[in-house]
């Protein structure tokens, strides 16, 4: 039963990480295509892209779309959950489900909507546009987050800093906002992180600065190659740098 | 540093519930009073008026003669010890304390003095840069007390500040408590559903009962001379004995008793039934008998009413042995009419 157990824990695993863990050993491949056999290990491809201009840029703009979308989503999540969590106007349930709602539609049709909506009053497609589009999918998320985390403990907190003389912007920023910096930690990192590897919202709404996704997708057209692979174990790496972040500073924090 | 609050025919209804039914109250400034009930009486709807977190639906609400019925929680003079502590987890206790005066605009050094001064009051001043989850229960009460009085409230408003404590911190807190109102002056209205509570801190006892004043005064009178039978119930177990005018006294079931004619109900708390002194309530026999400590607590079966039973306390080692009978005597009688309802 024991060994059974292991196995089962150890094939999950495999299922889980082979996919990236094959992307990364073949994006050291010292040949033309990221197939097996293995023929060698260099780090031409990562030499390769790192120095595509092309590839950089798009880099520099996710990086900038990601950490700018992240950040008004995080405002603006903050601020509705923190008001809605303070009074109950006829309707709060109905305006909480509106704020969520996005959640449950498709990226696809966001994007559909956006791009139709954008033409009409004239904003072209470009990185703003794809940035609000991200703060469009991600505010849902940075709400349902904050809004779960303010719990009676938090409210009254927050009453008591009324009580004493706080007006609402003290309130927010002296008590509300740290109270909550787990939940509002978490809720950027994950904006952030779902920003940075979306693919069809920034897809539609880019034309000539793209998103490093939509720069990988074009990279893509033109056939498999290692230096595909060396992109992706680099966005890959992003990601986990992200993750442990937050792993070893909040989490271990809040759980005391 | 202190004021009277005015409490004009306010009245609150949540929905279809009616909380409090035109409720008026006087408070002296540098009174201490508590409002007592049970849970659903109104008191803390009542508390939540004064400190300005509902809005009344009808009347007003005047501190220190100024009508506060429609100004904000933060500028008001009154401050809120809550319930559940409600401190401000990322801050030391320096901060926690020096918070108001921080939203008042008072410079860091100035703050931190006064933080100081209330933390030495409270005996925490040694844990200053101590967080709040460092520290016990009866402390976190502490320092809720010293952060609501540092920005020196005229009123300062308990909502059952003491009902998460075990008893012998909770006694130790409630001396405390009224030791400082006695040396601050600011005026406290304490919330809380203990009349023992009620009875060892305030000035003057509020009961309340399904959103209605039922009595108000003194510890003693609350006590010793209820008006309404429900706070005499609230107030402390009693023994009850219908009575009718006869004669010069009352007749009961018990028989005639030596008392001023009235029509209604008899109360006798325990502590008032002996085996000596005041008026005869006849012959009974004792059916059980339990020793509490620093009293007897026994059950009389009534010889003239064998389906009644008479709860009193009697001195230490001196109860009767059980089944034998003896002549009950009552001090203290208070009639009460029987309520309409």
């Amino acid at each position: 039963m024991r060994y059974l157990s292991w196995a089962y824990l150890l094939a999950l695993f495999a299922f889980i990480l082979l996919p990236v863990v094959t992307l990364v050993i073949f994006s050291f491949q010292d040949g033309r295509l990221p197939v097996p056999p293995f023929k060698g290990a260099t780090l031409d491809w990562y030499r390769e892209i790192l120095t595509d201009r092309a590839l950089m840029e798009a880099l520099g703009n996710s990086l900038i779309v990601a950490l700018l979308s992240a950040l008004v989503a995080l405002t603006l999540g903050f601020l509705a959950a923190s008001g809605l969590a303070r009074v109950v106007l006829p309707g709060s349930v109905v305006m909480r489900g509106l704020l969520i709602a996005p959640m449950t539609v498709s990226y696809l049709i966001i994007a559909l909507g956006l791009l139709q909506m954008f033409n009409k009053v004239g904003i072209r497609p470009s990185l703003l546009a794809t940035g609000i589009g991200h703060v469009v999918i991600n505010l849902p998320l940075c709400f349902a987050i904050l809004y779960a985390a303010i719990g009676e403990h938090q409210k009254s907190a927050l009453k008591a800093a009324r009580d004493l003389g706080a007006k609402e912007w003290q309130v927010l920023w002296f008590v509300a906002a740290p109270m909550l910096t787990p939940a509002l930690a978490a809720a950027f990192f994950l904006a952030f992180t779902f920003s940075w590897d979306e693919f069809i919202i920034a897809f539609l709404l880019t034309r000539f600065d793209v998103t490093l996704p939509v720069e990988i997708w074009s990279m893509l057209r033109s056939g498999l190659s290692p230096a595909t692979n060396a992109v992706g174990s680099l966005v890959f790496l992003v990601s986990v740098i992200v993750v442990v972040a937050l792993e070893l500073t909040l989490f271990r924090k809040g759980s005391k | 540093m202190t004021a009277d609050v005015h409490i004009k025919a306010v009245e609150h209804r949540f929905n279809a519930f009616t909380a409090l039914h035109r409720v008026d109250l006087q408070i002296a400034a540098g009174e201490f009073i508590v409002l007592l009930g049970p849970s659903g009486c109104g008191k803390t709807t009542l508390l939540s008026i004064i400190g300005g977190f509902l809005t009344p639906s009808e009347g007003q609400v005047l501190i220190g003669g100024r009508d506060m019925t429609h100004v904000a929680p933060k500028d008001r003079p009154t401050t809120t010890m809550f319930q559940d502590y409600a401190l401000f987890p990322h801050m030391s206790l320096r901060d926690n304390v020096g918070f108001g005066l921080r939203m008042r605009g008072v410079g860091r050094a100035a703050r931190n003095a006064k933080a100081l001064e209330m933390l030495e009051m409270v005996g925490l001043a040694d844990k200053a840069g101590r967080r709040p989850h460092e520290l016990s229960g009866g402390q976190r009460q502490r320092v809720a007390l010293a952060r609501a009085l540092a920005v020196e409230p005229d009123v300062l408003l308990l909502d059952e500040p003491l009902g998460a404590l075990d008893l012998k911190l909770r006694r130790q807190m409630q001396e405390e408590l009224k030791a400082i109102q006695r040396r601050v002056g600011t005026t406290f209205v304490h919330v809380t559903h203990d009349q023992e509570e009620a009875m060892a801190i305030a000035d003057r006892i509020v009961v309340m009962n399904h959103g209605r004043v039922e009595h108000c005064g003194s510890p003693e009178e609350v006590y010793l001379r209820p008006r309404t039978m429900f706070s005499a119930d609230f107030m402390g177990e009693t023994n009850r004995v219908p009575v009718t005018p006869s004669g010069g006294g009352v007749s009961s079931p018990l028989g005639p008793l030596a008392i001023a004619p009235a029509e209604g109900m008899l109360c006798l708390r325990p502590e008032n039934i002996g085996l000596a002194e005041g008026f005869s309530l006849g012959r009974a026999t004792l059916v059980e008998a339990a020793f509490y400590g620093s009293y007897h607590r026994c059950h009389f079966r009534p010889l003239a009413a064998r389906d009644m039973l008479l709860t009193a306390h009697l001195p230490q080692g001196a109860h009767p042995g059980l089944g034998d009978e003896v002549e009950l005597f009552g001090r203290n009688p208070v009639v009460l009419a029987s309520e309409a309802a």
